[in-house]
């Protein structure tokens, strides 16, 4: 277990120098962001390896409390922004919005205390790693429109930010796009989600606290596909209007599952 | 009249009204929220408009008809909260203890249903066997496996686990083991003109109420109301390692009458109210919850329908070329353009 907490330490303060660097060269106007990817790369490969060996240990997978749903969220929040940045090399510079963001949950992390907490009967179906894996890549997607929003806010500011990336018209498409696939994930997490409460509790849905602000999300990504549908907003309403669903999104994920010891009433 | 009507029918079918109603249902939601109170059944009022509001777009809005995943998608969720509705009207919600080698008894079902619940329960048989739940350490429970026995038309009774996670569906009944189970002292009462009646006491939840476990009991012929108490002896319960939940070697039951306290060991009775009660022994119940929405098959038919449609959607409307190169030209930007 120390080992664990060793190696993950390590893999934070890399996430954390990652974010710094990235920043200090968006400010200095260097876009490919070579050293903030290394760092960041390493960074995953040693969280990975901490992820691991916890799962090993207790033989289940990161789904169980507070602290293991941050440390997958962070993990797999890193790799999403990992792919895109490698996929779609133009979006390296806001490498700078991305990682300053996640760094909020890299120190919440951080300060959390590790429990070993055994996974409640009702975690033994295959929904519900399908369940978290819509969910996982539901955050992932709009963790990249919210960079490439932040892009589109910090140009309202400094016309000549973030200069080697497209216009933020193009940006703004692009935002839409990945919006759009995180509102198919976001639908795919909910019928997952009831397919598992159906097969551990007996009911699809219930509107616990988790169901009702999941369902909120959901209904505020709807909102912001159909108001893009009649109005055709600017880029930065449209970016303002990702972060109100990112800001959703985000309490659903990080604020409701910890109010309680787990992510819904499984845990008895 | 006609040309009155359609700007109106066009409106509720349009996407304003659609976000007027997604609106309305988030401030529905909100409030539940912001007051920690369950969704109210208000949310079937946005929910009825967001539905008129898909039938009217299907009319009024050829866009949305021509768009087949997009079309499926809508229908999905229609077909959704229709479904969700019936549910209600027609679903169970309910639990019940079960004494060991007793049969189970509808009457004694605490539930919710919906006022057209077909009220079957009386068909659901089954007598209780033993159970076995693990703990670890903490008092953490583990794994429940609960036996119950059937009535085989040609075989007899046959033995059926239920489990958290393993459901007995019995008529669409679906019973799942609670964290709710017990002891239960097995009572005989034999009243003054030679009546004999049998039955158990379920004593509080074990070991959630390890500390608490009495309760009052009224005598069969109403001569007399007692407390019982159960005066567990020998340490059941393991806080630091895992245990094995059972029934204590080492159990006396108290029966308090007035200011007469009296302990019971096992084939032991005492004269009581008009009659006699004998303590035959010590069982165990346990808590079910139970379920019954006939809808689910079809909800999640429904569901995979909305999903289906959705993808076929999203996969035609993403512009994977906009998004590999979206300026044609990278590194040149204006705003606003």
């Amino acid at each position: 277990m120390a080992h664990e907490q060793l190696i993950l330490t390590a893999a934070l303060v890399a996430y954390a120098l990652a974010a710094l660097i990235s920043v200090i060269d968006a400010r200095r106007g260097k876009g490919e962001q070579s050293m903030a990817l290394v760092i960041m790369t390493l960074a995953l490969a040693l969280h990975t390896v901490a992820i691991t060996l916890r799962w090993q240990r207790l033989d289940h997978a990161p789904y169980v409390d507070l602290f293991e749903i941050l440390s997958s969220n962070v993990w797999s929040l890193h790799v999403a922004v990992l792919l895109a940045c490698l996929a779609l090399p133009y979006l390296r510079p806001a490498l700078a919005t991305a990682l300053p963001i996640l760094q909020v949950l890299v120190v919440w992390l951080f300060v959390t205390e590790a429990v070993d907490h055994p996974a409640p009967v009702t975690y033994q179906t295959i929904w519900l790693p399908v369940h978290v894996s819509f969910g996982k890549l539901f955050l992932g997607c709009l963790i990249i429109a919210v960079m490439l929003g932040a892009v589109v806010a910090v140009r309202r500011f400094d016309r000549r930010a973030f200069a080697a990336m497209p216009n933020s018209q193009r940006l703004d498409d692009v935002a839409y796009q990945f919006v759009l696939l995180a509102f198919l994930f976001e639908s795919l997490m909910l019928v997952a989600g009831a397919l598992w409460a159906q097969d551990a509790w007996g009911r699809y849905w219930a509107w616990d606290p988790l169901e009702t602000w999941a369902f909120l999300t959901w209904l505020a990504a709807a909102g912001y596909l159909h108001f893009r549908a009649l109005q055709k907003p600017s880029p930065q309403l449209s970016a303002l209007l990702v972060f109100g669903v990112f800001a959703i999104a985000f309490l659903t994920f990080f604020g409701v599952p910890f109010l309680s010891t787990a992510p819904h009433k499984g845990a008895i | 009249m006609r040309a009155r009507i359609w700007p109106t029918l066009s409106w509720l079918g349009s996407l304003k009204a659609t976000l007027v109603w997604l609106a309305l249902t988030a401030l529905v939601l909100a409030h539940s929220i912001a007051n920690g109170e369950p969704v109210s059944v208000i949310i079937a009022l946005p929910f009825a408009g967001l539905g008129l509001n898909l039938l009217l777009t299907l009319v009024v809005n050829r866009h949305l008809r021509s768009q087949s995943g997009l079309l499926l998608f809508h229908l999905g969720l229609a077909l959704i909260a229709v479904l969700a509705a019936l549910g209600r009207l027609l679903a169970l919600s309910g639990h019940v203890e079960v004494t060991e080698g007793a049969a189970f008894e509808p009457a004694l079902v605490v539930a919710e249903q919906g006022p057209l619940h077909p009220g079957h329960l009386d068909r659901v048989s089954f007598v209780q066997g033993s159970f076995r739940i693990h703990y670890d350490p903490g008092v953490k429970r583990r794994d429940t496996v609960s036996t119950v026995f059937l009535l085989d038309g040609a075989d007899g009774w046959q033995p059926a686990e239920v489990g958290d996670d393993r459901p007995l569906v019995v008529g669409g009944y679906r019973f799942y083991t609670s964290f709710n189970k017990g002891f239960a002292p097995l009572l005989t009462y034999r009243d003054a003109s030679g009546g004999v009646q049998q039955g158990a006491v379920h004593l509080p939840s074990f070991p959630l109420k390890s500390y608490e476990q009495g309760n009052h009991w009224t005598l069969p012929d109403q001569s007399a109301e007692v407390k019982l108490w159960l005066d567990i002896e020998d340490a059941v319960v393991d806080e630091n390692t895992a245990w094995t939940f059972r029934t204590p070697d080492a159990t006396e039951l108290v029966v308090i009458a007035g200011d007469e306290r009296t302990a019971l060991q096992p084939g032991d009775s005492m004269a009581l109210g008009r009659g006699r009660l004998s303590y035959d022994g010590l069982k165990t119940w346990m808590g079910y919850s139970i379920y019954y929405d006939p809808t689910r098959r079809w909800l999640l038919a429904a569901a995979a329908m909305a999903a289906l449609g959705l993808f076929w959607h999203i996969v035609g409307k993403l512009r994977l070329a906009r998004i590999l190169r979206p300026a044609g030209r990278q590194g040149v930007y204006s705003h606003g353009s």
